[in-house]
């Protein structure tokens, strides 16, 4: 499938700030699952840009803007083809999680975070889910997922970013991001590794995933991958139950959303934001050639950006 | 005022085993038998009047808030004949060379010493200390640890051991620099007969190290600063004192901006560009876009400037890496694995108690261990088998056994002995050594380092955090060495009020 995506964010200040340094995480990757075909930053006010890959294997766009400002809009657009994932293969059984090599390879994944923080009722749910179901490491992350999902019901506004993942979980509702988290800290209270995934869905609803005409309105999306034995990363998507195929658009992985915000930064002045942030994505057809070209990896400067009305053209 | 008398199990530095005066010793100890009660009483009132006339302080937490303090520098200096320094100076290098091409080959190169099965990749994975901001962030020469303080102690048979590397920020050359400043002018005739190598060129030293890492892009004459935390850290006077004696500027995170990925400094002229930040703020306050959010005491955007190459940061952000004591263990295997020596300092006997046998043993004769957490340093969470009570002995095994990652267990080391003024006579106190070690073109070894002693009768601690006071470290000219060996006043050349 071919997706255009336009990720936009922008600061409204109420007072001007003097200063304001950020990392955008937007640009989805490329891996055998999907083609990052082009992909472009603008900001306003104009400021250079430093693209680079991190630790997680993410690209970061950051950029600084160091003139008195009261607004601030950056806005990424990537254009990425997607396939099919991989059809389900038969897990080995749990025991192999307990290799050392394996253990050794996945330790930061395995380990709490601030988001993943997991108590003893989570690990007796997750101990359950792995022993109830035939006893193999695909079918215990499948049964995870599937918990999670009945697990909590999606109310948008119910939790806050920083939220213990097990008062998440007693309360029994959240968004993407909480599905995500859950799900990564149940695996982990088993010794499955598991890393939560940022990036777009393709949907005109997040919670059910279906598709309503071409171009969709959304929010950045989350769902999880886990570690099978001699299988790699098996990705899925607790919000909705949908296996990661064709709809999801990866931007990158970590041990929780701390490692893939897709927007972080500071500013000094006396201003408070009011922050406006949206996505859109768009179908298209295949045989057309990408809207935007790619930039340049590395400090490619940005320094004339195009008028609102321009980019509207772009997105048609 | 009498030599005294050695003791089973302890090295002791001036006396030999049949009581008498050691060869490097002879000097200092026959000048100090001359001098009486009165004599010595008269020298620390002055000592204690001139520290406190400069302001040579340092801050104790914990118990009460901050409690400032003169610094207390003990009269009797250390000595380190020739031979006995050559063999540290190339076992420092040695060292620190090691943990050089280690940290640049986990941040910037392809960690091969992972991928080749020398330490587990979990090793590095799960150390608080890894910093994966700092990621292919490059440093010219590979030169992360620009300062590193290598703390050494004797064991009960004289031999050095390493006990513990600081790579992050470690302190104390001002100490070494003032202790000597004190001594010149306090007992000028103890130094009569004897070639001291200086320690005053630290300064420039440092410097010229500083320098060497500037980005290859800024020319010939690049621009030094210290990015200091401010006034209320316990180490201000350190980050003064050596910015006036490199003479840079001394600057808070507040007076530099990154614009375009470049930083630079306001000054009294405008903007002035900054090439080398020799920082001691540590890795969390650094830069609030990629470390802890709330730091105030950083510079928004300096780790993107320093990934663009256009500024250099010393020490290298994620040292942390280098100096965990768990990865303490596998110096030894670093040094072979890089450099294929042997190693010429040993390592202290050390336990890794995420190893199960290991940690089975450490738990059953943790009353015979010392057991330290593996991020920490300034000796703080340390419990001491030996001298701990049943009740701390049984909260150390369960935090052992709650993460056992987060300890390592050591051999107590009988730290050797040198006499120290004990309010009326001298008697032995325990020491350690925290030589100074620079990397830049190449790696120097200032002579001596600082000296600290346990000024409580039987204690380990050394800690000027936890009761230790210091020594002025002598290290002897031999022939052949090109120092004068002549002993001056600290360098004031270039000196520039701190802004």
């Amino acid at each position: 499938m071919r997706l255009d995506i336009s990720y936009r964010t922008r600061f409204a200040f109420d007072a001007p700030v003097r200063e304001s340094q950020n990392e955008m995480r937007a640009c989805p990757l490329s891996d055998e699952r999907q083609q990052l075909l082009s992909y472009r930053v603008t900001v306003e006010p104009s400021a250079r840009m430093l693209s680079f890959t991190d630790y997680w294997g993410t690209r970061v766009d950051h950029f600084g803007v160091t003139d008195a400002h009261t607004a601030l809009e950056v806005i990424a657009e990537a254009s990425v083809e997607t396939q099919e994932p991989r059809p389900l293969a038969t897990g080995p059984p749990l025991d192999t999680l307990k290799m050392p090599g394996f253990r050794d390879r996945h330790e930061e994944f395995l380990k709490r975070s601030p988001h993943t923080d997991w108590n003893e009722d989570l690990t007796r749910a997750a101990r359950q889910l792995s022993e109830t179901n035939g006893s193999n490491v695909t079918s215990a992350v499948m049964e995870v997922s599937r918990f999670v999902g009945d697990k909590l019901s999606y109310e948008p506004g119910a939790t806050e970013i920083g939220e213990p993942i097990a008062d998440i979980a007693a309360k029994g509702v959240g968004v993407c991001q909480d599905y995500a988290h859950l799900a990564v800290a149940l695996c982990r209270s088993v010794g499955i590794p598991a890393r939560y995934v940022s990036g777009y869905l393709f949907s005109s609803d997040e919670r059910t995933g279906s598709i309503d005409g071409d171009l969709v309105r959304v929010q950045t999306h989350a769902w999880f991958e886990a570690a099978v034995p001699g299988l790699g990363w098996l990705p899925l998507d607790p919000t909705n139950g949908l296996a990661v195929g064709r709809q999801h658009v990866k931007i990158g992985h970590g041990r929780d959303y701390d490692d893939v915000p897709p927007l972080r930064g500071v500013y000094s002045g006396p201003g408070t934001p009011t922050v406006d942030a949206s996505v859109e994505i768009r179908r298209m057809d295949p045989n057309r050639p990408p809207s935007t070209p790619m930039q340049p990896a590395l400090l490619a400067a940005v320094k004339a950006p195009r008028t609102r009305e321009q980019q509207q053209q772009q997105q048609q | 005022m009498a030599a005294m008398s050695t003791a089973l199990g302890f090295f002791d530095e001036a006396v030999d085993e049949h009581g008498h005066t050691r060869d490097h010793y002879r000097p200092v100890q026959e000048w100090f038998d001359r001098l009486t009660l009165e004599q010595v009483k008269a020298l620390e009132e002055q000592r204690n009047e001139s520290f406190r006339r400069q302001g040579i302080t340092f801050t104790v937490y914990g118990g009460d808030e901050g409690t400032e303090r003169t610094w207390p520098m003990d009269l009797f200096p250390r000595v380190i004949d020739a031979e006995e320094w050559a063999m540290l100076e190339r076992g420092l290098i040695q060292r620190v060379t090691a943990l050089n091409r280690f940290l640049d080959d986990i941040y910037a190169g392809e960690q091969a010493i992972v991928h080749d099965g020398i330490v587990p990749r979990r090793l590095i994975t799960s150390c608080t200390g890894f910093e994966r901001e700092a990621m292919n962030v490059a440093v010219p020469m590979g030169a992360r640890c620009l300062v590193a303080g290598i703390d050494l102690v004797r064991d009960g048979d004289g031999a050095y051991r390493v006990l513990e590397d600081n790579l992050r920020n470690p302190s104390g050359i001002s100490y070494v620099i003032e202790n000597r400043a004190a001594m010149t002018k306090l007992l000028p005739a103890a130094f009569s007969d004897l070639a001291v190598r200086s320690v005053d060129h630290y300064g420039r030293s440092l410097l010229r190290a500083l320098r060497s890492i500037a980005p290859p892009a800024c020319g010939d004459d690049p621009t030094v600063a210290v990015l200091t935390p401010g006034i209320f850290n316990s180490a201000y006077f350190e980050h003064a004192f050596l910015a006036r004696s490199m003479g840079v500027e001394l600057v808070e995170g507040r007076d530099l901006v990154v614009d375009d990925h470049v930083v630079a400094m306001r000054t009294t002229r405008g903007f002035e560009r900054v090439d080398v930040i020799y920082r001691r703020i540590d890795d969390d306050f650094l830069d609030p876009v990629v470390f802890n959010p709330s730091s105030t005491l950083g510079v928004p955007g300096l780790m993107a400037a320093a990934r663009a190459g256009t500024v250099s940061i010393a020490n290298s952000v994620g040292n942390g890496v280098g100096d965990d004591k768990a990865v303490y263990a596998y110096v030894p295997d670093m040094i072979r694995y890089y450099l294929g020596e042997e190693t010429i300092i040993p390592n202290a006997d050390t336990y890794l108690l995420w190893e199960e046998d290991q940690r089975a043993e450490v738990l059953e004769r943790i009353d015979q261990l010392v057991v330290k957490p593996v991020a920490e340093s300034g000796g703080y969470g340390i419990v001491i088998g030996p001298k701990a009570t049943d009740a701390e002995l049984a909260e150390a095994r369960q935090k052992i056994l709650d993460d056992p990652r987060n300890w390592i267990a050591q051999e107590v080391v009988n730290l050797s002995r040198l006499p120290a003024w004990a309010g009326d006579h001298f008697a032995p106190r325990h020491i350690d050594l925290r030589p100074f070690v620079l990397s830049g073109e190449q790696v120097e070894v200032i002579p001596g380092g600082l000296t600290r002693v346990a000024l409580r009768e039987g204690s380990l601690i050394v800690n000027s955090s936890q009761g230790g006071g210091s020594k002025d470290t002598w290290v002897l000219g031999s022939p052949d060495h090109n120092d004068p060996g002549v002993l001056s006043s600290p360098d004031q050349t270039g000196a520039k009020a701190p802004s």
